[in-house]
């Protein structure tokens, strides 16, 4: 069990990160801003109207269970679930400040001549860490500290953003030359003046040049755009695209027969294969996934939404192995249907089917090998070829899904699509037997 | 391939490392299958159980968190709720919809909302104070309710046999 841990595929961030470093504070900080149900970050979180919050999908997948809130057991329904808007805000100003606090936090920055006064002294022991400063951010370090200083809880921070104290740090930009900025503009003048500014009028308002603004509201996070110090206004607006995601509306499957419920799921393009509880389920999961996308604040495509549904089929169906080809098959458009996009395919595929001619160069290679060594027939290298498409799979299996693993899984249901041409569904003996017709291709 | 169930033990394992519970460890015993932990458990001080390490194993639905898991016992465990399987009959891992004994309290049954680490503190606290309403172990409910020397005389000894004394 131990070892699982040196894993980096099993460095998933947790609340109990914040443990044993100076703000073990944060932890509930931290706690409360993860969902029940998934233990992750909230992603679009929804009110139930027993007024507790869960992610969109965690909270419809409960509801489509039970039909009780998790938290309280109260009967509810998806369609009285409303978005907590400002707590999906909080939570993306979290993740997105996440990392460069616990950095700070795990090792403590130096002691710069620039700190400011409200340090606390205990920081001095920290200065031993001063290798560890890359030249690149120093000035991100010297804020970072006098956060702590301030204790750094959320709602200090947060209290020092909007301080005039907060001025200093413009001084990384603007050599310090006694003024301080509007916290509004960001115009520097004096300190005596800015009262008169902003209550005259005179004050433009907006806050106009960019690299004046990064500074005071990221934080010491690795923010450095406008867009994404404002997300409330800048943000919102790409939030809402114009094509506005309708909901599904639920089925009662009991009510309707198998036909209807097959041309329900065609309406819907999804695939219209497997027996009728297979179809309800893979309804419901669908229905599922595509309202809770409506919630997200950035939805995913269609195409997206396909792919996780065949990722839910192939680990929920009992053959979750076998399963990957008919799911694939089904979910977008196959090689040989004539809507497939043969050009995007081949450009994100590049890699994998360098990856797998590379692949089956060696192993002709080896099998050439091994038929001039041993007078062995040719049967070892054809039987090996399987196994090893086997183990990329259960490596894509076993392991969170990496970008690269993504495409092994996509490259086996490929050259599952071509065994497809035989119209057999797909079972074992099927798999044992490689498909000459792929490799073949392959060598070409 | 990362379902919900992967990511939301791959999260409680975190967890579970990184703030370990008094007396309990857990984790997965493979990395090819998430969906199969292992457990151990301190028999709770003050208990006849004390001085005991119990291993067992717990088993995850494909739809964890909506479904509870199984948990059993490896070794040989004496108590009114643990079957002479192993199998151990608690109510935070009976599906609110399931009740086989028709006395659970829905709001002490399992709810995606609890984990692990429920589980297996609701578990030891279940080695200290079996609930012998409807035992999965008659013979030892009826021992622990009529005979209690005899029945904590019997634990103590299965805890030295466990320890191989």
């Amino acid at each position: 069990m131990e070892q699982l841990t040196s894993e980096p595929n099993y460095d998933v961030p947790d609340s109990t990160d914040w443990l044993n470093t100076p703000l073990s504070a944060l932890m509930p900080v931290e706690q409360a801003f993860r969902c029940h149900v998934c233990k992750d970050f909230y992603n679009s979180p929804m009110l139930t109207s027993c007024n507790h919050t869960f992610c969109s999908l965690c909270i419809r997948r409960c509801l489509s269970v039970d039909g009780k809130c998790p938290l309280c057991r109260k009967t509810d329904q998806e369609s009285r679930l409303r978005g907590n808007w400002a707590l999906r805000e909080a939570v993306d100003c979290f993740k997105e400040c996440r990392a460069s606090i616990l950095e700070f936090a795990r090792k403590p920055a130096p002691v710069t001549t620039a700190a400011s006064p409200k340090r606390k002294a205990a920081e001095v022991e920290d200065s031993e860490d001063g290798a560890e400063r890359t030249p690149k951010r120093p000035r991100r370090s010297t804020r970072s500290s006098r956060s702590r200083g301030a204790e750094a809880t959320p709602a200090l921070s947060q209290e020092e953003v909007y301080s005039p104290q907060r001025s200093e740090v413009a001084d990384e930009y603007i050599p310090d030359d006694g003024l301080v900025a509007c916290p509004i503009c960001w115009e520097r003048m004096k300190l005596q003046a800015v009262d008169r500014h902003i209550s005259t009028g005179s004050c433009p308002g907006a806050p106009q040049p960019q690299s004046q603004l990064q500074a005071p509201i990221s934080n010491g996070a690795s923010t450095r755009s406008t867009q994404q110090n404002f997300p409330s206004t800048s943000k919102a607006k790409p939030q809402h695209p114009a094509k506005v995601l309708e909901h599904l509306p639920a089925l009662n499957y009991s009510m309707i027969k198998d036909q209807p419920l097959r041309k329900k799921l065609a309406e819907l393009h999804i695939s219209t294969y497997g027996p009728r509880q297979l179809l309800e389920q893979r309804h419901k999961e669908w229905v599922t996934i595509w309202n809770a996308n409506c919630d997200s604040a950035h939805p995913k495509t269609r195409t997206e939404l396909l792919r996780d549904l065949e990722t839910w089929e192939r680990t929920m169906s009992s053959a979750a192995r076998t399963g990957t080809l008919y799911g694939t098959q089904a979910a977008l458009p196959q090689v040989k249907d004539k809507n497939f996009d043969g050009a995007s395919w081949a450009t994100s595929h590049d890699s994998s089917f360098k990856d797998l001619i590379a692949k089956a160069r060696q192993t002709k290679k080896q099998a050439e090998q091994k038929a001039k060594e041993a007078s062995e027939p040719e049967l070892a290298p054809v039987v090996q070829q399987p196994n090893e498409r086997e183990m990329a799979h259960r490596e894509s299996g076993s392991i969170d899904n990496g970008g690269g693993n993504r495409y092994h899984n996509e490259i086996i249901g490929f050259d599952g699509a071509a065994d497809f041409a035989i119209p057999v569904t797909n079972n074992r003996a099927d798999q044992a037997q490689p498909s000459p017709a792929a490799d073949s291709w392959l060598l070409k | 391939m990362s379902s919900s169930a992967h990511r939301r033990l791959l999260q409680e394992y975190r967890a579970l490392t990184n703030n370990p519970p008094d007396g309990i460890t857990a984790g997965p015993v493979s990395e090819d299958d998430f969906l199969h932990w292992e457990a151990l458990i301190q028999g709770p001080e003050g208990t006849p159980f004390e001085g005991g390490v119990f291993p067992a194993e717990l088993r995850f639905p494909r739809d964890y968190p909506l479904a509870p898991p199984t948990m059993k016992f490896l070794g040989e465990v004496w108590h009114p709720n643990v079957y002479p399987s192993g199998l151990v009959c608690i109510s935070i891992l009976h599906a609110p919809g399931d009740d086989p004994n028709h006395y659970e309290h829905a709001s002490e049954r399992w709810s995606p909302i609890q984990s692990v680490e429920k589980i297996l503190i609701s578990v030891m606290s279940m080695l200290a104070e079996p609930n012998d309403e409807s035992p999965a172990n008659v013979e030892a409910a009826k021992q622990w309710r009529d005979r209690r020397d005899e029945y904590e005389a019997k634990v103590r000894d299965g805890v030295r046999r466990s320890l191989g004394l």
